[in-house]
């Protein structure tokens, strides 16, 4: 008989798959890479790029020292979700704004939102989200003014409308210079309150086929990471063949935007533009990349659904009704709050368990 | 072949069945001293009805049965008592057991052979079931006429023979099937005629079409499943089979089912049809810490050390020792332990395919809440688990969870779910019984 050896005990299952935390979370950085492309080639590199930077160093960092403080393993600062929460901070901001407000948001986002609450998947609500509000609360100026228009990179002297509105439709809309540095949803927002044929003039150049296409591409005002569509999917398309991506949140926020953007979005009840409302604003990055914050949403198939529908409900009222005229991080904000009661009300069905129904 | 058939939820680990399902079953001689466990089913173990320095000869019945859920023990060889000790067993801590020095492996039947077996009642095709020692050879080791007498209330009207070995690396049942068709098809006859019941069916997970298309040759009614693990779970292939869920709690015959594994099948077909006693069966000895994986028909009591040893002993750095699968095996700390009758796979795992010992935090993904085949949210669960809250984990459904493992294993943080699960559910337990008392 062989010498007898010894080996480790360990509880079952003795494999695993090959997806882990880390793999996830750099797959997401990676899908957020398009992007960023698109602002620099839309806002420039000092005006996009660098509060990017400056945030995603200061969201590691400041988990790193967190980490340090409460003595527990630093290299969990490089699991990839500090520069996930980094990323999205910053494409929550405005282009151009100061280095030093993404050094703000970014570290409340972390030490506030994030370790404060137990650090990685202790957190109820979205670090980066959660930053972003304290922004908006404590500079609201630099956080909704000041818009800049886009241009592209290969013809920096020629500017789009930040309202996304093609510049050769412009005449159709009386007194079109009204509108000029202002976002397409607060253009449409101002829409319900101007005159009224001057308001449904601006409202039939929103939903044109020549704004649809500039909101796809990016060619418009907002905020660095939202504008472009059409980048933004394709990050989502990545997520998707890496198995990383789970379709029912995006599916059902975004449907839910249309549908209730059509619905309550317009001047009247079934009068509202459910393409534009998805494709204005930021419920593009925010349906791909925040609604599907894993820490923060449902873990139960019914509840992911129901976060996105409720979301997107939330998200139209504000447009609406709010005082801002985008709602989407204000409405997940509410729904992650919304998410214990959410997964404890729809619990899955147990295989054999009569009386409930999948 | 119909369409594939399955249930809702599961896992795709990696298969590794390549490494040893082409290799035909090698018959292993009974090595010099073997270790027979007298705790191999479930139940009570049986009394030891010989001592030290006694001679037994092969099939004689060595330790006796203790009550109905339990059963006899016999010797596969013929030899010298050495001993009467408690050791170490792959499926518990340790327990007693009978350690015998081999002289020869000669013997004829030891029951009376009944090769028309459907002349005898199903009263006399269970006791001698019973008689024979046989147990579930899947792993659980349930006894086996204890299945095969349900209360009189139950209704049982199908039986399913389990073919689909979802475990990785496993491909014990896989070689039974092609090679000894004849005995798996008697089996499955003699089963369904001491069960009184007509439909039978047998599932095969769609990896296995040489299996299959053996069965279905011999006369079987086959199910080919996808591949998906745990498809073998009885309720997941009840699920998938007839469309029937086993209720909360329930027993399979509580839907007129019994499950029965390919092995036991067999088992039965050598116990009735050949007069012989259960005290072999085929054993998978694989993974990346195994120079030549193969499957080899070894008698009970064998070691672990044996079988490595006769599939070319280990290559490379082997951290884990499974007996059994990868999913639901336990490991080992030595290989000095001996082969039961549930004793399906010995898997040597290097550090490259064994999960590591560290989990991280729970990022919410959801995808144990997707991949759980009983339905349940396993880190919600878990969650309740850590900090006791177990009347939470206890409506959350934790006593449904069956220990298969695919939560932890699809988890990116690799949770180590089963774990906590499994002591909220004895804390539960503990608790319902203390309530009761
Ligand atoms: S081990 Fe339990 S909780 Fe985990 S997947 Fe299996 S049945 Fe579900
Ligand atoms: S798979 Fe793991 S990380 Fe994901 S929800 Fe379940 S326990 Fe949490």
């Amino acid at each position: 008989m062989a010498e007898p050896r010894l080996f480790q005990l360990s509880m079952s299952p003795h494999v695993t798959s090959p997806l882990n935390t880390r793999r996830v979370m750099l797959d997401v950085v990676t899908a957020l890479l398009p992007a960023l492309a698109g602002a620099i080639w839309f806002f420039g590199f000092v005006d996009s790029l660098l509060p990017v930077l400056v945030s995603v160093v200061t969201a590691v960092a400041a988990e790193y020292f967190c980490l340090r403080i409460m003595k527990r393993p630093v290299n969990a600062a490089l699991d990839g979700s500090a520069i996930v929460t980094g990323l999205l901070l910053a494409y929550n901001l405005p282009p151009g704004v100061p280095w030093w407000l993404p050094v703000i948001g970014s570290g409340f986002a972390i030490v506030v939102a994030k370790q404060a609450f137990g650090g990685l998947g202790h957190n109820m609500i979205n670090p980066a989200l959660l930053g972003r509000a304290f922004l908006m609360a404590s500079f609201p100026v630099l956080m909704t003014s000041g818009w800049q228009a886009p241009f592209e990179w290969s013809a920096p002297e020629s500017h789009f409308e930040t309202s996304g509105i093609p510049v050769e439709n412009l005449q159709a809309i009386p007194d079109a210079d009204a509108i000029s540095g202002a976002t397409p949803l607060r253009v449409m927002k101002d829409s319900f309150t101007m005159e009224r044929h001057r308001g449904n003039a601006v409202r039939a150049q929103l939903a044109s086929e020549g704004t649809y296409l500039n909101l796809f591409l990016g060619r418009r005002g907002g905020c660095i990471g939202e504008t472009s569509g059409l980048l933004l999917l394709l990050g989502a398309i990545y997520l998707v063949v890496r198995g990383v991506l789970e379709l029912r949140l995006p599916l059902s926020y975004l449907g839910s935007v249309a549908l209730f953007g059509w619905i309550i979005g317009g001047p009247g009840l079934l009068q509202g533009d459910p393409l534009f409302s998805v494709l204005a604003g930021g419920v593009i990055l925010g349906g791909f990349f925040m609604v599907t914050d894993m820490v923060t949403t449902p873990v139960t198939p019914w509840g992911k659904i129901l976060f996105g529908f409720l979301a997107g409900f939330i998200t139209i009222v504000i447009r609406r009704w709010g005082g801002y005229p985008e709602g989407c991080s204000y409405s997940i904000l509410i729904m992650n709050l919304a998410t214990p009661l959410l997964d404890r009300f729809t619990r899955p069905r147990i295989l054999g368990e009569v009386g409930k129904h999948a | 072949m119909g369409k594939r058939r399955t249930f809702s939820g599961g896992a795709h680990p990696d298969e590794r069945k390549e490494l040893a399902e082409h290799s035909a079953v090698r018959k292993l001689p009974a090595p010099k001293v073997i270790r027979v466990a007298l705790c191999q089913h479930l139940g009570a173990p049986s009394t030891p009805l010989v001592a030290k320095g006694d001679r037994v000869t092969r099939g004689q019945e060595i330790g006796a049965q203790n009550g109905f859920i339990s059963l006899p023990t016999h010797s596969p060889v013929g030899g010298t008592v050495l001993a009467l000790e408690d050791a170490a067993l792959p499926h518990r801590r340790s327990g007693p057991t009978i350690v015998i020095e081999t002289s020869s492996e000669e013997g004829g039947a030891v029951f009376e052979p009944w090769p028309e077996y459907s002349s005898r009642s199903p009263q006399e095709v269970i006791e001698r079931i019973r008689a024979a020692g046989v147990c579930g050879m899947g792993g659980a080791s349930f006894p086996t006429h204890v299945k095969l007498s349900p209360p009189r209330d139950k209704k049982v009207d199908t039986l399913i023979l389990n073919g689909a070995e979802c475990e990785p690396y496993l491909t014990s049942d896989a070689r039974l099937m092609v090679e000894r068709t004849a005995d798996v098809i008697d089996g499955m006859r003699i089963l369904a005629h001491a069960l009184g019941v007509g439909r039978v069916f047998a599932g095969v997970e769609a990896n296995k079409p040489e299996a299959a298309a053996a069965l279905e040759g011999a006369g079987a009614e086959v199910i080919t499943l996808k591949v998906k693990y745990p498809q073998g779970a009885e309720k997941q292939l009840i699920k998938a089979v007839t469309g029937r869920e086993v209720p909360v709690g329930g027993l399979p015959m509580d839907v007129g089912v019994v499950v029965q594994n390919v092995g036991t099948a067999a088992a039965a077909a050598e116990a009735v049809r050949d007069g012989m006693p259960c005290m072999r069966r085929i054993v998978t000895v694989s993974g990346g810490g195994i120079k030549a994986p193969g499957n080899f028909d070894a008698c009970v009591g064998t070691s672990f050390a044996d079988l490595v040893e006769a599939a070319g002993g280990y290559s490379g750095e082997v951290v884990r020792l499974l007996s059994g699968g990868p999913m639901m095996g336990i490991a080992q700390f030595t290989d000095a332990v001996p082969v039961t009758k549930g004793t399906s796979g010995i898997v040597a795992l290097t550090s490259r395919e064994a999960r590591s010992l560290s989990e991280g935090p729970c990022i919410r993904c959801g995808k144990c809440v997707d991949a759980c085949p009983m339905g349940l949210a396993p880190c919600l669960i878990s969650e309740a688990a850590e900090h006791s809250g177990w009347k939470s984990a206890d409506e959350a459904g934790a006593l449904s969870c069956m220990a298969c493992g695919t939560c932890t294993f699809v988890c990116p943080s690799s949770r180590f779910l089963v774990h906590y699960i499994k002591r909220a559910q004895e804390a539960i337990r503990a608790s319902k019984r203390s309530r009761e008392a």
